[in-house]
């Protein structure tokens, strides 16, 4: 299964809003970390991901949007995974970021 | 009696997913609740993409994942012959640090009953794990 990313920049929050659907692991990973990284570039906000049909992610997609997260904290933005599925709560529960991103 | 499937794949991010598919449906069968299938589940693809992101081992090579298939349990190797590394010296990952180092086999560790990490500088890794199967009453 592949992973499909959709962003859009919601004038009335002033915030990206994404959603992801599918699976990211090692082989498609970038392609998020690219996504938001243009996206932030093109107009520093927070970033509200909706993972709601996201059915699988690994460290290697943790490890990418820890690491965004790390630079726009740093300006004052964050990054917020909403609904997330039980399988995905429970690995951000276990890395203790489940706290950080919401 | 054991049964025992190996599986050779090559040292490339396309493959993990399929490790993934084939070890679901080998839990499934052993007969692993679904949270259980997909602890299974994340924890291989771990271990798989920790060798396919760390080895250094050329893309036509191969790795091994081996399933043994117990009465009460299921161990799952993934082993590789790649440059190895000094099993007492991977650092704890550090959340504060956003960098998201380390957190592969910290993962394994929190879903799996057992995990055995070893390696040798030089020759390569192994990541053995076990996942045993509820007590039936």
């Amino acid at each position: 299964m592949s992973l499909i990313i959709n962003g859009n920049f919601d004038e009335a929050e002033s915030r990206w809003n994404f959603r992801l659907a599918g699976e990211i692991d090692i082989s498609n990973a970038l392609q998020l970390k690219k996504q938001l990284e243009t996206a932030y570039a093109a107009r520093a906000a927070d970033i509200y991901i909706n993972v709601g049909d996201l059915s699988y992610i690994d460290s290697t997609g943790l490890g990418i949007i820890i690491g965004i997260y790390g630079t726009i904290h740093k300006s004052g933005y964050r990054i917020v995974l909403l609904e997330p599925k039980e399988n995905v709560k429970k690995l951000l529960k276990i890395t203790n970021l489940d706290k950080v991103l919401s | 009696m054991t049964d025992t499937l190996k599986l050779s794949v090559p040292v490339k991010p396309e493959y993990v997913g399929t490790v993934r598919l084939a070890i679901s449906s080998l839990a499934n069968k052993a007969g692993f609740d679904i949270e259980a299938i997909e602890d299974i589940k994340v924890a291989v693809s771990e271990a798989c993409s920790n060798i396919v992101c760390h080895s250094t081992i050329d893309e036509d090579r191969l790795y091994n994942v081996i399933c043994e298939i117990f009465s009460d349990r299921l161990s799952i190797s993934v082993e590789d012959e790649g440059v190895g590394f000094d099993v007492n010296n991977i650092p704890e990952p550090d959340l504060s640090e956003h960098t998201g180092s380390g957190l592969g086999v910290f993962i394994i560790r929190a879903l799996m009953d057992e995990v055995d990490v070893s390696s040798k500088v030089g020759s390569g890794t192994s990541i053995r794990m076990v996942k045993y199967l509820p007590e039936t009453v």
